[in-house]
């Protein structure tokens, strides 16, 4: 068995498998350093570091279920994010061409 | 009257810039050393932390993370070389390895660059083009639209007329890029809209073109390589059928799909096409085969991912070729009649999450250990304490093994890629052996559509096994805790045998 922490992550390597698992799983101490934001429904959140490529939206539009609000770029690949919500855009955190970190929130939604 | 003599004035090639990154990058640069030539790196500002930055004898940084700022900017590139003293250019794969444009840049400037000509570039290299010197050499081509008119409207009735599913391509692309598949009319403008960006985003043109999408079709393809006197040979076959998204996954050479027939009338006619064009260096002629009748599909003027396994079967060395025929002193014997022998396979390890359908996985790397042994090699471009950004290709490292025949050479692979170790980022790896450990693939049946038709969402993970990976890792904490290793340092280890209690927990 091989492991090494990494960041606030803890990694090991066990008969022929890698894995990966948050310190603030395994360590009181690391809970509150490393909290992350809940994703939902109505707060669409940078699934990945990347560029935003393109908007479809802006504050106030109204959107369904399965419309695709931004297209993101990472590694060379497209990615689209859709909306899982009947909803109106209540605040849109991103302009194109800016680069996200992973987690960071785009879009805010207010479900309809 | 005279016969006209030629003679050809070879600038002496003593220092060699590389306009890439990544694996690429360290695998030029071991060639060049082998070959007792100076290398001058040319990178982006956030490629300080990889290998091929600490390799290089002089690296020069030729702009910002944005591969429109450094790689793919002609006149950084140029610049760099010549503030760096270069004689000559290697473009690697991807990047500026396509672009005429470049190629002619490179000898305005006084630079060799490496790869055919500016001419032969745009006539096989432009698909268009490409497709028009193929069928006035009778070749076989795949039905399709490579008009000028790119109006949407245009693009719709051609796909009408051409008959679902198609596929639709980046005129300027390779490697996947920009490529879209059709199957309904109701998908067919946002997938071309989509194609558009892409290819503008990788090529700087959104300029595509429409093809029949062969549904059973094997992917399988020919090196070429043209040598300094101008004579243009096959080097055999690989196969690339395991594409994700158009992009190959899985390479190998030979092929398990061809006859012997089949496997010397393409070769001829790759070999064939390449005399047409000039060709000079290395060079790749693509094919799809379905039903026993084969079509071109592209030429690549370039150097391959894939070329290390084509180098395995054959006992030959591709880079060094290409920098030894720049020189003017490459020519193929007389007799040459090398024959392929064993079997070779590539994966191409990606920064990727598996369980999650590919995601691109990002960081700083820690340990990276590969299992050394007879015929196994390595390709990676990052080590302990390097980055792995978001701003390129998730492509870390290739792993290539040869064995005796396919069968051993599966078997061989996946034991190689259990025993690496990747911390830092997620890979590909688990994914990567769940294919070769798939019937279809251990039968070399597989076609191009072997992923979408059983690994459509990729690979997922028990949950059961998920649980009592936490298990381990719980327990696993606790004893690292009690090692009481430094904290300090961001990365920090532990590799102890009595972790190896946890086995089987």
């Amino acid at each position: 068995m091989k492991s090494e922490i990494i960041g606030k992550t803890f990694w090991i390597k066990l008969d022929g498998e890698t894995w990966s698992t948050d310190l603030s799983e395994l360590d009181e101490q690391y809970k509150s350093a490393n909290k992350k934001k809940a994703a939902s429904a109505d707060q669409i959140l940078a699934p990945m570091p990347g560029k935003i490529t393109k908007i479809n939206i802006k504050n106030g539009t109204p959107v369904k279920v399965g419309d695709v609000l931004i297209v993101m770029e990472a590694m060379k690949m497209e990615y689209t994010l859709k909306s899982e919500l009947n909803a109106h855009v209540a605040e849109l955190k991103v302009t194109t061409n800016q680069q996200v970190t992973l987690g960071e929130l785009l879009i805010k939604l207010t479900p309809t | 009257m005279h016969k006209q003599e030629y003679i050809l004035v070879m600038k002496e090639i003593r220092r060699i810039a590389i306009a890439n990154r990544g694996e690429v990058a360290v695998r030029i640069i071991k060639a060049c050393e082998e070959l007792g030539l100076e290398t001058v790196l040319l990178h982006s500002d956030v490629d300080r932390g990889s290998r091929a930055y600490r390799m290089a004898n002089t690296p020069i940084c030729i702009g910002g993370a944005a591969s429109s700022e450094s790689y793919l900017n002609i006149q950084n590139n140029i610049q760099g070389a010549l503030a760096g003293g270069a004689d000559a250019i290697h473009p690697g794969f991807g990047f500026l390895s396509e672009n005429a444009d470049f190629a002619e840049a490179c000898a305005k400037a006084g630079l060799v660059f490496i790869g055919p000509s500016a001419k032969s570039i745009r006539l096989l290299g432009d698909k268009i083009s490409c497709k028009k010197l193929a069928q006035r050499a009778g070749l076989p081509l795949v039905p399709g639209y490579e008009g000028d008119d790119q109006s949407i409207k245009t693009l719709l009735s051609e796909i009408e007329k051409i008959g679902l599913p198609v596929i639709i391509k980046a005129a300027a692309g390779g490697g996947g890029r920009g490529m879209k598949l059709v199957r309904t009319m109701s998908e067919a403008q946002s997938q071309i809209e989509s194609a558009q960006r892409e290819s503008l985003a990788a090529f700087g043109s959104d300029k595509i073109f429409i093809e029949k999408y062969l549904d059973q079709a094997k992917h399988i393809e020919f090196q070429i390589f043209g040598d300094s006197s101008g004579h243009v040979q096959h080097l055999f076959d690989r196969e690339c059928s395991v594409q994700r998204r158009h992009q190959k996954i899985i390479e190998e050479a030979t092929s398990p799909s061809l006859t012997d027939d089949l496997r010397r009338q393409m070769g001829e006619m790759a070999a064939s096409i390449g005399m047409l064009a000039q060709y000079q260096g290395a060079g790749t002629v693509e094919f799809l085969l379905q039903d026993g009748k084969f079509y071109l599909l592209e030429v690549n003027t370039r150097l391959q991912v894939e070329h290390p396994v084509t180098e395995e079967v054959m006992g030959v060395d591709l880079v060094k070729m290409q920098l030894q025929t720049a020189q003017g002193k490459f020519i193929f014997p007389k007799n040459f009649s090398n024959r392929p022998q064993g079997h070779s396979i590539e994966c191409r390890v990606y920064a990727e999450d598996p369980y999650k359908n590919g995601m691109p996985s990002t960081g700083l790397l820690g340990t990276v250990s590969w299992p050394e042994g007879p015929r196994r090699r390595f390709e990676f471009g990052f080590e302990k304490g390097d980055t792995i950004t978001s701003f390129y290709d998730p492509m870390i490292a290739k792993v290539i093994v040869w064995d005796q025949n396919r069968t051993a050479a599966i078997q061989k692979m996946i034991q190689v890629l259990q025993d690496s170790v990747v911390f830092g980022v997620h890979t590909n790896i688990p994914y990567l052996t769940a294919i070769l450990s798939h019937p279809e693939f251990i039968n070399g049946t597989m076609t191009t559509r072997f992923i979408e038709q059983y690994f459509p969402n990729g690979i997922s993970l028990d949950p059961k096994k998920l649980t009592e990976r936490k298990d381990i890792a719980k327990k696993a904490w606790q004893l690292h805790k009690k090692e009481k290793l430094t904290m300090n340092s961001p990365i920090s280890k532990i590799d102890s045998p009595w972790l190896s209690y946890w086995r089987g927990v």
